[in-house]
C-alpha cells in the first residue's frame, strides 16, 4: 500500500505534466491540417490544371519548405509574421497584439512545413484524373469549380487523403521551425515535441519517454486509420 | 437551320490528344454545312477527326473560321466570338464513354440536368433510360456495366440535357459485331426521332456506308469530299477517297482518248488499255486516274460472248485465290496489257466454275462501276 500511493500520485503528476503538451499538439495539428487541406487542394488543382506566367516560381515556393532546414523556415517566418515582420506588423495594428510565442504561430509554423506535402500528393492524384472526363462535365453544362468538386476531387480523393495524413503527422511532429516561431512557453506553447526535447534536457526520462510512447502511438494509428480508410475506399 | 463549320486550326508542334500525338506542323482545313441529319466523319486515324470535334465543341480553340449550330454562333474569328464549352449546348459521346466512374447511371445523367427542377430532372432521367432501354441500369456503377451498356448510358447522358447537336466519336469501337450492329441501328431512330444534327466518327467503312446520310472523308486534316455515300463511293473525287472507300484497283496512267457519241460513252487510255466509261465530265486528252472496286470486276468462263461491242471484257490470267469466308479475294492479270487487278467474287461462284490458279478467263469491268477523277 504505502509504495501504490505514491506510485499514481506520481502518474497524475505525469498525466498533468503530459496532459497540455499532447491536447496542444493535437489541437495545432488538427487547426493546421483543416487549413493544410482548404488551401492544398486549391493549390494543387491551380498547378496542375492551369498554366501562368510564374508558375514554376509559385511551385519552387510551395515546395521549398521540404528542404530548407527547419530553423531556417523559422527564421523566415519571424521575418515575416514577426511584430516588425512584413505581414506581423498588419497583424499587430488589427489586432493590437503579436503573432508571436502564442499557439497560433505555432498553428503558422506546423502549416508552412506541412503544405508542400498535401500540395505534392493532391497534385499528382488530380494530374491523374483523365482530363475528358472534366471535358465531358463542361460539356454537359458544369462550371470548372462545379466540375472540381462533384469529378476531379472526388476521383482524387486517395491521393488527397494521403497527403493529408502526411501533413498532419508532419504537423504533430514539427519542432524547429515551432520552436523559434512560437517559443517553448510552458502551459502556452510547449508542443509534445518540444516538451520532449525540455524533458531530456531536465533529465526527466520518465516525462521524455511518456511522451515518446505517446506520440509513436499517434503515428501508428494514423497510419492504420488510413489504412483501413482508404481500403474501404477501394472497395 | 443545321450547321455550318469553316475551320483553321494548325499545330506547330507536337500536340497530344488522348493516346495519339499529332505530329508537327498539322493543319486542320474543314468546311461543311449539314442539315438535321445524320454525317459520318470517315478517314484514316490521325486525319483529324477527333481533332474536328474538339473543335466544334469548344475543348480545343481555333485559329480561324466560324461555327454556327442552328443560328447560334460558336466561334467567330472576325466578330471575336469564342462561346465556352458551357454554353455550347452540345452533346459529345467520347471514344471512351467518359462516364464518371464514382457516380451511377442515375447520378450520371442527372449532372448535365443543372438547373432544372426537382420532377422535370427525375421525369426527363426515366425518359433517357427509357428511351436507350436501361431503366434496369439506373442504380448500378459504370465499372459494373459491360461495354454496350456503357455505350447506351453515355449516349443518355449525353441526350438528357436536350442537345442541339450530337458529336459521337467511334461510339462503337470496342464493341462486338452483333451489339454493334443493334446499336447502329439505335441512333439511325434517334437520330430521326430527335431530329438534330448528328456527327458520327467512324472507321469502319460498312458502318459510315449503313449509317450516313452524308460522309464526309478527311484525310491529313482536310476535307476531301462531302456528299451522299453513293456518291462517294462510285464517284470519288481524288485517289485518298478512292483509297479509302476501299477501291483497291487504281492506275493513274490513263488519258482520255475520245467521246464516242454512239454509245454515249468516254473512251480512256490505259496503256495498252481501251476501257469504257459512263460518265461525260472530262475533255478528250485529260489526264486522269481509274479504278474499279474488287466487288464490282465479274469473273466470266472465256467462252462468253457478248452481244454488246462496248463492254469492258478482258482475257485475264488467275494468279492466286485467297479465301475470306463467304468471299475470295482473287488477283488476275490482263493478258494484254500486264496489269494486275484484284477481285472479290462469291466463293459459291469460284466453286461452281472450278476456277484455278493458273486458269484464263474473262473478267468483266462494268462501265458504271469503273471510277474515274482526275490526276492529282
Amino acid at each position: 500500500m504505502n509504495k501504490i500511493i505514491p506510485k499514481i500520485k506520481d502518474m497524475i503528476i505525469m498525466l498533468d505534466k503530459v496532459w497540455f503538451p499532447l491536447s496542444l499538439t493535437l489541437w495545432v495539428a488538427t487547426i493546421s491540417s483543416v487549413l493544410v487541406l482548404c488551401t492544398g487542394v486549391i493549390i494543387a488543382y491551380v498547378f496542375a490544371r492551369h498554366d501562368f506566367r510564374g508558375k514554376e516560381l509559385a511551385e519552387l515556393l510551395v515546395t521549398l519548405p521540404l528542404v530548407l532546414p527547419p530553423t531556417v523556415i523559422g527564421y523566415l517566418l519571424v521575418i515575416l509574421v514577426g511584430r516588425n515582420g512584413l505581414l506581423g506588423h498588419l497583424i499587430y495594428d488589427f489586432f493590437g497584439t503579436g503573432i508571436m510565442f502564442t499557439w497560433q504561430a505555432a498553428v503558422i509554423a506546423a502549416y508552412t512545413v506541412s503544405l508542400p506535402l498535401m500540395v505534392r500528393a493532391a497534385q499528382a492524384a488530380i494530374e491523374a484524373v483523365d482530363k475528358e472526363l472534366e471535358y465531358a462535365a463542361y460539356i454537359l453544362g458544369r462550371s470548372e469549380i462545379e466540375t472540381a468538386l462533384l469529378i476531379t476531387f472526388p476521383l482524387a480523393k486517395r491521393g488527397i487523403l494521403a497527403g493529408l495524413v502526411l501533413s498532419f503527422a508532419r504537423a504533430v511532429g514539427e519542432f524547429g521551425a515551432t520552436l523559434m516561431l512560437a517559443g517553448n512557453i510552458p502551459g502556452k506553447t510547449n508542443t509534445m515535441s518540444i516538451s520532449i526535447y525540455s524533458a531530456f534536457q531536465a533529465g526527466n526520462d520518465e516525462l521524455a519517454q511518456a511522451l515518446v510512447l505517446i506520440l509513436i502511438f499517434i503515428s501508428l494509428l494514423a497510419i492504420s486509420l488510413t489504412g483501413r480508410f482508404v481500403g474501404k475506399l477501394e472497395a | 437551320m443545321g450547321i455550318k463549320v469553316d475551320l483553321k486550326k494548325q499545330y506547330n508542334d507536337t500536340a497530344h490528344s488522348g493516346k495519339k500525338s499529332v505530329k508537327k506542323s498539322f493543319t486542320l482545313d474543314v468546311s461543311f454545312e449539314m442539315e438535321n441529319e445524320l454525317v459520318v466523319l470517315f478517314g484514316p486515324s490521325g486525319s483529324g477527326k477527333t481533332t474536328l470535334f474538339k473543335c466544334i465543341s469548344g475543348i480545343t480553340d481555333l485559329d480561324k473560321g466560324k461555327i454556327t449550330v442552328e443560328n447560334k454562333v460558336y466561334f467567330d474569328k472576325d466578330q471575336k466570338i469564342n462561346l465556352p464549352i458551357q454554353k455550347r449546348n452540345l452533346g459529345y459521346v467520347f471514344q471512351n464513354y467518359t462516364l464518371f466512374p464514382h457516380m451511377s447511371v442515375r447520378k450520371n445523367i442527372e449532372c448535365g440536368l443543372k438547373g432544372w427542377e426537382k420532377e422535370a430532372k427525375e421525369e426527363r432521367v426515366l425518359e433517357m433510360l427509357n428511351l436507350l432501354h436501361i431503366e434496369e441500369l439506373e442504380t448500378r456503377y459504370p465499372s459494373q456495366l459491360s461495354g454496350g451498356q456503357k455505350q447506351r448510358v453515355a449516349l443518355a447522358r449525353a441526350l438528357a440535357p436536350k442537345p442541339e447537336i450530337l458529336l459521337l466519336d467511334e461510339p462503337f469501337s470496342a464493341l462486338d459485331l452483333e451489339i454493334r450492329t443493334e446499336l447502329a441501328e439505335k441512333i439511325k431512330d434517334l437520330q430521326a426521332k430527335i431530329g438534330i444534327p448528328v456527327l458520327f466518327i467512324t472507321h469502319n467503312l460498312e458502318e459510315a456506308f449503313h449509317l450516313a446520310d452524308k460522309i464526309l472523308i478527311l484525310y491529313e486534316g482536310k476535307a476531301q469530299q462531302f456528299g451522299a455515300p453513293e456518291k462517294i463511293f462510285y464517284h470519288p473525287e481524288n485517289l485518298h477517297v478512292a483509297e479509302l472507300v476501299g477501291i483497291s484497283n487504281i492506275f493513274d496512267d490513263a488519258y482520255v482518248e475520245k467521246h464516242d457519241e454512239e454509245s454515249k460513252c468516254t473512251v480512256l487510255k490505259s496503256g495498252d488499255l481501251s476501257l469504257r466509261i459512263k460518265t461525260q465530265k472530262f475533255k478528250p486528252g485529260d489526264k486522269v486516274s481509274w479504278g474499279i472496286h474488287p466487288e464490282n470486276i465479274t469473273l466470266l468462263l472465256p467462252d462468253y460472248s457478248s452481244e454488246n461491242q462496248d463492254e469492258n471484257i478482258y482475257f485475264v490470267r488467275i494468279n492466286d485465290i485467297i479465301n475470306k469466308g463467304p468471299k475470295k479475294r482473287i488477283t488476275l492479270t490482263l493478258v494484254r496489257c500486264n496489269k494486275t487487278l484484284i477481285a472479290e467474287v462469291p466463293a459459291q461462284f469460284v466453286d461452281s466454275l472450278k476456277l484455278h490458279a493458273g486458269d484464263i478467263c474473262l473478267a468483266k469491268l462494268e462501265m458504271t462501276k469503273v471510277v474515274v477523277f482526275h490526276k492529282s
